[in-house]
């Protein structure tokens, strides 16, 4: 007996085997979905931090980078005290504040990002020219940015900050060239951002009386361990939060706890329906069978062939229906991806759907052995069939 | 007009040893679980320092406070305090300086005519009626709705499926019987029937049973929920509408599943039915 025969079964009551192939084709769609959701943004979200290639962060003490408005003071201290330590190799701060452009008459409020240019992680040059760490007078867009205030490489636009309500003025106002054009990193869609020099960043946010800044990256030498680092850099800067990569992903999966809970329920749900489905058109098939099933072990076919029979009826519905699942999984992955990006304030390279050959190879043979389980009862019932009385009892 | 200004900023505070009894330093109200937490009490004596004025500066319980729930703020575990608006912009070296202001209108004042007014003098703020903030600020919720609704129809056809392939087989399990019946002369039409109502019956009794599963799933999600986040909000509303929703279409598809496979099955000759089914 062999898969053509389990084959050959199957196709006796095609109605019924393409509604089976069908129902678990929808649960494994639905199994692969969650296994995806359950680490998928926590494996986006480190992709995300390490884009760039700085592996710590440093906050204000308390808080992880843009989580609060804290700022720290001294920075410039600060950055030269971190570079100096061992195993160091780039350091660079972010002040994230808010600014107007100023352009005929109109404000438009924008994100502002102070950085130091010669070590920043938060944006990708696309066109033009980077800044200078000297250059105060030249300014970064991102796209949304850009088609917001019709700007592009070489226009110049006033940029206002701390504006007065009382007398309606703005306490600080730069002119500034655009240099080039760049794609944020950690921006959500349609986020209107550009970068400037952190002076001048301080300036348009009065924060630089005390040389602020929301955070710094940091970028471990190459050869030296991430951990060693992170350890001594929490010895020497007690002021300061030390944020590894893993440390911001032990905290976002605290916050996404509830995505993770969700795919492990419905994962298990999935299972449960393709458990019950195989087996109870296995276990009719065998009711069915019964009597043909006692013909073969009369004329020899042995228990445990029979056995496998049944077992690989149930595999087959499981690796056909499975097979049809992924591919389904793969779209329905898409859609929902496509809705959990909408969220408000989420980094557009965020997706919530990403792939793990572990919990993909992992997920494939639990539902395998669930096919399996599926079957195991059926096929003892049909291999412990009493063969003369259900010979007798079958015949017509 | 009413006017409210707000101010919200990150705090260091810490406990010091209990001076109850007195009440040094500025008065602060602190939440429950921060209450817990710190094992603090009305009259505790507490530091309090922020970025800005990193000396740090007494202050005294004077309120324990349960915060309203509120599903924007469940997953964050940081601790809320709550001080006078001239003690917090004192401490944040900001004094009279707000993050936003909250105006209550005269009765029977439009709140976007007003809105559109105060906005043609802004300058550099904006006024938001709160039916507008109130959309934005549960954008996060429509979202996570959106999603929900479309697990729901994965769910649902997945339900479907398996309910349409369970009446199958239910239906199809009779073959013999449904011959036998027609060879004593039952018409179409009662075999019919019965296999229909037969359907009916499980699908009611399947989705009762169903029913009473998902009360219990229901409360053990809020209870479990509840308690990991100390909070009184529901997770899961167990609505009398998605009931009678989900007890209808399991009931209708039953029956419709039911249907067609009885009507599948009665159509053919009761000797080709026992053929079958032999």
């Amino acid at each position: 007996m062999t898969w053509q025969w389990a084959v050959r079964d199957l196709m006796r009551h095609r109605t019924r085997t393409a509604l089976s192939l069908l129902g678990v084709a929808i649960a494994t769609a639905l199994l692969f979905d969650m296994v995806l959701l359950s680490g998928g943004i926590e494996r986006s979200f480190g992709q995300l931090l390490l884009s760039r290639g700085f592996q710590l962060r440093v906050s204000p003490r308390g808080t992880l980078p843009f989580d609060t408005e804290a700022t720290m003071d001294s920075v410039t201290q600060l950055v030269a005290a971190l570079r100096r330590e061992p195993g160091v190799a780039q350091v660079g701060a972010v002040l994230g504040t808010s600014a107007f452009a100023i352009r005929a008459g109109r404000l438009t409020p924008l994100v502002v990002y102070g950085v130091t240019p010669e070590a920043q992680g938060i944006y990708q040059l696309d066109r033009g020219a980077d800044l200078s760490a000297t250059d105060t007078a030249g300014v970064l867009v991102g796209a949304p940015a850009a088609v917001r205030l019709r700007i592009g490489i070489g226009d110049t636009i006033r940029l206002a900050g701390r504006l007065d309500p009382r007398i309606a003025t703005a306490a600080t106002e730069r002119r500034v060239t655009v240099r080039g054009t760049v794609r944020f990193v950690y921006d959500a869609k349609d986020q209107p951002s550009i970068a400037v020099a952190l002076p001048l960043a301080q300036r348009l946010t009065g924060k630089d009386g005390k040389n602020r800044a929301s955070f710094l990256m940091v970028r471990v030498a190459d050869g030296v361990a991430t951990d060693s680092v992170t350890a001594r850099l929490r010895i020497s800067h007690p002021a300061t939060s030390i944020n590894s990569i893993a440390d911001m992903m032990a905290q976002f999966r605290l916050r996404l706890s509830y995505f993770r809970q969700l795919s492990l329920i419905l994962g298990s749900i999935a299972l449960i329906v393709t458990v019950l489905l195989v087996g109870t058109l296995l276990a009719i098939a065998v009711n069915e069978r019964i009597g043909e099933i006692a013909a073969l072990r009369a004329i020899g076919v042995s228990r445990l062939t029979v056995l496998r029979q049944i077992v690989l009826e149930g595999m087959l519905l499981t690796i056909v229906g499975g097979i049809l699942g992924v591919l389904l999984g793969a779209a329905t992955a898409k859609w929902l991806d496509s809705i959990l990006t909408s969220f408000p304030g989420l980094p557009a390279a965020i997706s919530f759907f990403v792939a793990d050959a572990g919990q993909l190879t992992f997920a494939g043979i639990t539902l395998l052995l669930t096919g399996l389980l599926a079957g195991v009862f059926p096929a003892w019932r049909a291999a412990s069939t009493p063969i003369a009385a259900t010979l007798r009892s079958d015949a017509p | 007009m009413l006017i409210r200004p707000g101010l919200s900023a990150l705090l260091l505070v810490t406990a010091i040893a209990p001076v109850r009894g007195q009440a040094p330093g500025i008065p602060i109200a602190i939440e429950r679980r921060f209450a817990e937490t710190a094992h603090l009490r009305v009259g505790d004596t507490l530091r309090v320092s922020s970025a800005a004025m990193p000396v740090p500066q007494l202050a005294h319980v004077a309120a324990i406070y349960d915060p309203k729930a509120d599903p924007a703020t469940v997953m964050r575990r940081d601790f809320h305090v709550r001080l006078h608006l001239g003690d917090l912009g004192r401490l944040l070296d900001q004094p009279d300086r707000v993050d936003r202001i909250g105006i209550v209108l005269r009765p029977g004042v439009d709140a976007d005519s007003a809105a559109a007014r105060l906005n043609r003098t802004a300058f550099g703020y904006d006024i938001f009626p709160s039916r507008v903030i109130a959309a934005q600020s549960s954008t996060t919720f429509v979202v996570v709705s959106r999603f929900h609704r479309a697990i729901a129809i994965i769910s649902i056809l997945a339900s479907t499926v398996f309910l349409l392939c369970l009446m199958l087989l239910k239906v199809e399990e009779r073959r013999r019987d449904v011959a036998v019946l027609r060879f004593t002369g039952i018409s179409r039409r009662t075999v019919f029937v019965a296999l229909v109502i037969e359907a009916a019956v499980i699908a009611t009794a399947g989705s009762a049973i169903g029913v009473g599963l998902a009360a219990l799933a229901s409360s053990a999600v809020n209870a479990y929920y509840q308690h990991a986040f100390d909070t009184a909000l529901i997770f899961s509303e167990f609505a009398s509408g998605t009931v009678l929703f989900a007890v209808a279409l399991s009931v209708v598809l039953g029956v419709v599943a039911g249907a067609l496979a009885a009507w599948r099955m009665v159509r053919l000759d009761p000797v080709e039915l026992w053929g079958r089914a032999a």
